[in-house]
C-alpha cells in the first residue's frame, strides 16, 4: 500500500535524524568547538517550533511565514554540519602533515577580513501578456523570500507576495555580513511557494484532486495537482554538496522550492548599483514558477576590515624632505585605509584631531628599506608616491631593528590586503547598517481613488502657485530683456484683425452666457475690447472654445505660440467635444478645481498653465484668486478655461442653471453645483493635467 | 547629453548620495524635481534637448540635505537606488525618491558641466 509505504519511509527518516544528530555532536564533542554545537542545538529547537507551529496554524501567511523560517532553519543546520565535518576533516589533515613532513616556515600570508553587505535586492519579473489579458481568473499568487548565504552566515529577507500585479520583486532589507574573506562567495537564493488557499499537501484523497484538477482551468489544475502530490522526501538542496545527512521532516503545509539562485564574488563588488544573472530552476509547469526576467539588481558592498581598521600604530620618525638630513620629526603614526596618518602625539587620535599630515598608501606606493644611514643603527624606510607627475618620497625611521621589521611587515600585509581585496580599497563604501525600523502604519484604506492618493502636506497651493509665478516673473523678465517676447503679447494690440475677427461668431454665445453670468460683468466687459485684460480674455478665449472646438484649437495655437502647442491641442479637441461621452462630474470636479486653484480664468485655454501663462497680468490672475474662496459662482467662469474637451462638460455644468442656452448641455450633467472641493483634490488634479509642467518637492 | 528615444543613451554621470533628514513624520531631500514622460518637455527651462522627458532637478533648498550632498539645480536624474528614472512618468519618480523605508537615495545624475569637465581633462 502506497501509504503505508511513505509512513515506514518517515519512520527511518526519523531514525536516521536522530542517527546523524548523535553523530554530530559526537563531532562536536571531539573537536571541542561548543560554539558550533549550541548553534546548531539553537538551529533545531528554532526548527522544531517551526515544524509545530506548521503544523497548528490555520491561516495562510502564518503557514507561509513558519515555512520559510523551517526552511531558513533547515539550511542553517546544513551550513552549520558542513562546516563541523570540514573542522574535522581539517584536524585530521593537520594531524597527518604534522607527522609527515615537517613544515617549513610557510609564507602564509592572510588577507584580512571584512564586511559585505548587500542591499535593494531587485528581481524584475516577465509577465506574458496572456497573464493580463486572457486571466480573468484571481490572482495566482506566490510567496517568495531570498536566502542568502556567505562562509557560515545565512540570512534570510522578509516574505513577499508577488503576483501579476507586481513588476519587481523588491527586498528591502540590507543585510551585513561580518567576517568575509575576499575570495567569499555569496550565495542568493530564491525560494517560492505558490500560495493558493485551496491546497494543503498530502492529505487530499485521489480521486478528489484529479476530479479538481481536470473541473479547474488546464493551468492550475496542472499546479494544483502538482502540490498536492505527496511527493517523495527530498533532501533540502543546499547548492549541489552532498546531501549530507539530514532529510527534512515533511510536515504538512506551504512548501518552499528553490526558485533561481547565483553567486556573488569579489568582482562583484561595487560601490553602486549592478545587474547580475540569475540561473533558474524550474518550469513552467511547476506550481512555484514565477516568470523571472533572469536577473538581479542589487547593491554589493564590501568594508575590508585593512579600510576600517587600524592596522598598526606606532610611533615613529619622519625625515622632513628638503630639510637637512638631520632632522627627524617624532611622530605617532596609525595605518589605515589608504593612509599613514601621522599625528603629533597619541593622544590626538582619540581626540579626532587632524592628523599633522597623511602619507598616502596606495597601490601606487612603493616602500622600499633604504640604505643604513652611517649615524643610525637602523634601517630607514622609503616610500614613495605619485603625485600627479612627481614623485615623492618620505623617509621613516624607528627606533629599534624590531620596530622597523614590525612596520615593514605592516606595510607588507596592508599592500598584500589590498591586492586581495582588489577594488573595494581604492575608496571606502558605505554600508548602513539595517536600522531596526517599525514599520510604517498601514493607513486604512477609504475606498475612493482620491483618497489613496498620496499628497504632501507640505504642498501649500498658494505658497506653491506664488512660487510658479514668481518664478515665471524671472523667466518673463529674462525674455523680455532677450527682445523676445510672448506672442500673446500680440492680444494686447487693438488693432490685432485676427484677435477680435474669430471669436465673432461666437460672441452671441458669449452674450448669451453674460446675463447668467452676471457675476462676470464687472470683470469682463462683454464687449469687442477683449484687451482690457488677460483675465477676461483668456477667459473669453476659454469660453469661445467652449463653442467650437476647432476655433478654439486655431485660437488657442494661435495665441500661444509655444513650440509645440500642436502637441497639446489636438489631444484636447480632436475628440469631438458634444459627442463623446465623458465622466462629466469627473470632468466638472476637475475644472472647479483648476479654476478656482490656479487664480482665475488666467490660466488660458489650453495653451498655457500657470507654468508659462503671462506675468504682467499676474495681478488680474490672482486678483480673481481671493473671488474664489467667497463664492462658488466664480467656478462657473473659471472652470472654462480648461481643455476644450472638458470644456463642454463645465459649460454644461456651469449652465446648469443655464441649460437653456447652451447646446452642449445636452449631455445631461446629472450633476448639481459643485460644493467646494478639497484642496488637495484641487491640487491633486492640477498636478496631473498634462499642460502643467509639474514640479514636485521631495 | 543628446538623447533620440529608442536608442541608447551615454552620459557623463556623477553619483551623488543624499541622507534623507526627518522631520516629524516625513523624510524630505531638500530639492523640487520636474519633468517626466507624461509631461510636457517643451517647458523644461534645464533641458538642452527640448524633447528629453527627463526628471529634472528644478529648485535646490539651500542648506538642504540635497544641497549638502552635492546636487546641483538642472541636474538630470538618470537612477534613484538603482531604478531608472528616464522613462517614467512624474509621480513614479516623485513615489521613488520619497520612500519611507529609505534613508539613503544614491543618484545617478547627469548635467552638461560634467561633460565639459571631462573634454577638458581629456585635451590636456
Amino acid at each position: 500500500m502506497p501509504v503505508d509505504k511513505f509512513t515506514n519511509m518517515e519512520e527511518k527518516l526519523w531514525i536516521l535524524e536522530d542517527l546523524n544528530m548523535m553523530y554530530i555532536r559526537q563531532i562536536a564533542l571531539s573537536l571541542q568547538d561548543s560554539d558550533l554545537q549550541k548553534k546548531i542545538d539553537h538551529e533545531i529547537r528554532m526548527r522544531d517550533g517551526a515544524c509545530k507551529l506548521l503544523a497548528a496554524c490555520s491561516q495562510r501567511d502564518q503557514a507561509l511565514e513558519a515555512a520559510k523560517s523551517l526552511q531558513t532553519c533547515s539550511t542553517r543546520i546544513l551550513a552549520y554540519m558542513s562546516e563541523l565535518q570540514r573542522m574535522k576533516e581539517a584536524q585530521v589533515m593537520q594531524k597527518v602533515t604534522r607527522r609527515s613532513s615537517d613544515a617549513g616556515p610557510m609564507d602564509d600570508r592572510m588577507p584580512c577580513k571584512g564586511k559585505v553587505a548587500i542591499s535593494d535586492l531587485r528581481i524584475p519579473l516577465m509577465w506574458k501578456d496572456t497573464e493580463y489579458f486572457k486571466n480573468k481568473g484571481e490572482l495566482h499568487r506566490c510567496a517568495v523570500f531570498c536566502l542568502l548565504q556567505l562562509g557560515g552566515e545565512i540570512f534570510d529577507t522578509d516574505m513577499v507576495i508577488v503576483d501579476r500585479t507586481l513588476t519587481d520583486i523588491c527586498f528591502d532589507n540590507a543585510i551585513v555580513f561580518s567576517d568575509a574573506s575576499p575570495g567569499f562567495e555569496l550565495r542568493v537564493e530564491l525560494y517560492s511557494c505558490c500560495s493558493e488557499d485551496d491546497y494543503s499537501a498530502g492529505s487530499t484523497p485521489r480521486k478528489l484532486a484529479s476530479k479538481l484538477s481536470s473541473s479547474l482551468g488546464r493551468s492550475s489544475g496542472k499546479k494544483l495537482r502538482a502540490s498536492m502530490e505527496p511527493g517523495p522526501v527530498s533532501p533540502v538542496s543546499n547548492g549541489g554538496a552532498s546531501p549530507l545527512l539530514l532529510p527534512v521532516p515533511s510536515v504538512p503545509g506551504p512548501k518552499y522550492h528553490l526558485l533561481a539562485h547565483t553567486t556573488l564574488t569579489l568582482s562583484h563588488v561595487q560601490d553602486s548599483f549592478r545587474t547580475h544573472d540569475l540561473t533558474i530552476s524550474g518550469n513552467e509547469e511547476c506550481s512555484y514558477w514565477l516568470p523571472l526576467y533572469g536577473s538581479m539588481c542589487c547593491r554589493l558592498a564590501a568594508q575590508p576590515h585593512c579600510m576600517t581598521q587600524k592596522m598598526m600604530s606606532g610611533c615613529l620618525k619622519v625625515k622632513q624632505c628638503g630639510a637637512d638630513l638631520q632632522s627627524w620629526t617624532k611622530v605617532y603614526a596609525v595605518l589605515k585605509g589608504t593612509s599613514l596618518f601621522c599625528y603629533h602625539r597619541q593622544e590626538d587620535v582619540e581626540a579626532n584631531v587632524e592628523p599633522a599630515f597623511t602619507i598616502g598608501i596606495n597601490k601606487e606606493t612603493r616602500i622600499r628599506a633604504a640604505e643604513k644611514d652611517p649615524q643610525s643603527k637602523v634601517q630607514n624606510i622609503c616610500i614613495s608616491n605619485q603625485y600627479g607627475g612627481e614623485e615623492v618620497t618620505h623617509t621613516l625611521t624607528t627606533d629599534s631593528r624590531e620596530d622597523t621589521h614590525r612596520w615593514m611587515e605592516a606595510f607588507w600585509q596592508h599592500f598584500y590586503d589590498m591586492s586581495q581585496w582588489k577594488q573595494c580599497c581604492d575608496d571606502l563604501m558605505k554600508i548602513e547598517l539595517p536600522s531596526l525600523r517599525k514599520p510604517a502604519p498601514a493607513t486604512p484604506k477609504q475606498g475612493s481613488l482620491y483618497h489613496e492618493m498620496v499628497i504632501e502636506s507640505s504642498d501649500d497651493l498658494s505658497s506653491s502657485v506664488s512660487d510658479i509665478l514668481a518664478r515665471r516673473l524671472q523667466e518673463l523678465e529674462l525674455r523680455s530683456q532677450l527682445g523676445t517676447s510672448p506672442t500673446w503679447m500680440s492680444l494686447f494690440e487693438e488693432n490685432s484683425p485676427k484677435i477680435v475677427g474669430r471669436p465673432r461668431p461666437c460672441t452671441s454665445r458669449l452674450s448669451g452666457h453674460s446675463p447668467c453670468t452676471p457675476h462676470r460683468l464687472p470683470r469682463s466687459p462683454v464687449s469687442p475690447h477683449r484687451c482690457a485684460q488677460m483675465g477676461l480674455l483668456s477667459s473669453d478665449v476659454s469660453l469661445t472654445s467652449d463653442s467650437d472646438s476647432h476655433c478654439s484649437t486655431s485660437l488657442c495655437s494661435h495665441h500661444y505660440g509655444w513650440p509645440e502647442p500642436s502637441s497639446n491641442f489636438p489631444i484636447l479637441s480632436s475628440s469631438p467635444s458634444r459627442l463623446r461621452p465623458r465622466t462629466l462630474s469627473l470632468d466638472a470636479k476637475l475644472s472647479t478645481l483648476r479654476g478656482r486653484g490656479l487664480g482665475g480664468g488666467g490660466v488660458g485655454g489650453g495653451g498655457g498653465n500657470c507654468h508659462c501663462s503671462c506675468q504682467p497680468p499676474s495681478s488680474s490672475l490672482l486678483g480673481p484668486s481671493p473671488i474664489s474662496s467667497r463664492s462658488p459662482r466664480l467656478q462657473h467662469s473659471t472652470q472654462t478655461t480648461l481643455s476644450c474637451s472638458s470644456s463642454t462638460s463645465s459649460s454644461s455644468s456651469s449652465s446648469n442653471s443655464e441649460c437653456s442656452h447652451s447646446p452642449e448641455s445636452s449631455e445631461g450633467v446629472p450633476f448639481s453645483r459643485p460644493s467646494p472641493v478639497r484642496r488637495s483634490l484641487r491640487n491633486l488634479r492640477a498636478r496631473l493635467d498634462p499642460r502643467n509642467w509639474l514640479q514636485s518637492q521631495v | 547629453m543628446s538623447y533620440i528615444p529608442g536608442q541608447p543613451m551615454t552620459a557623463v554621470a556623477q553619483r551623488i548620495e543624499i541622507q534623507k533628514l526627518r522631520q516629524g513624520d516625513h523624510l524630505i531631500l531638500g530639492f523640487s524635481i520636474g519633468g517626466g514622460i507624461d509631461q510636457d518637455p517643451g517647458q523644461n527651462p534645464f533641458s538642452e534637448d527640448k524633447t528629453d522627458k527627463g526628471i529634472y532637478v528644478t529648485r535646490i533648498t539651500p542648506g538642504g540635505p540635497a544641497d549638502v550632498a552635492g546636487l546641483v539645480m538642472g541636474d538630470k536624474i538618470l537612477q534613484v537606488n538603482g531604478w531608472d528614472m528616464t522613462m517614467v512618468t512624474h509621480d513614479q519618480a516623485r513615489k521613488r525618491l520619497t520612500k519611507k523605508k529609505e534613508d539613503v537615495v544614491r543618484l545617478l545624475v547627469t548635467r552638461k558641466s560634467l561633460e565639459k569637465a571631462v573634454k577638458q581633462s581629456m585635451s590636456h
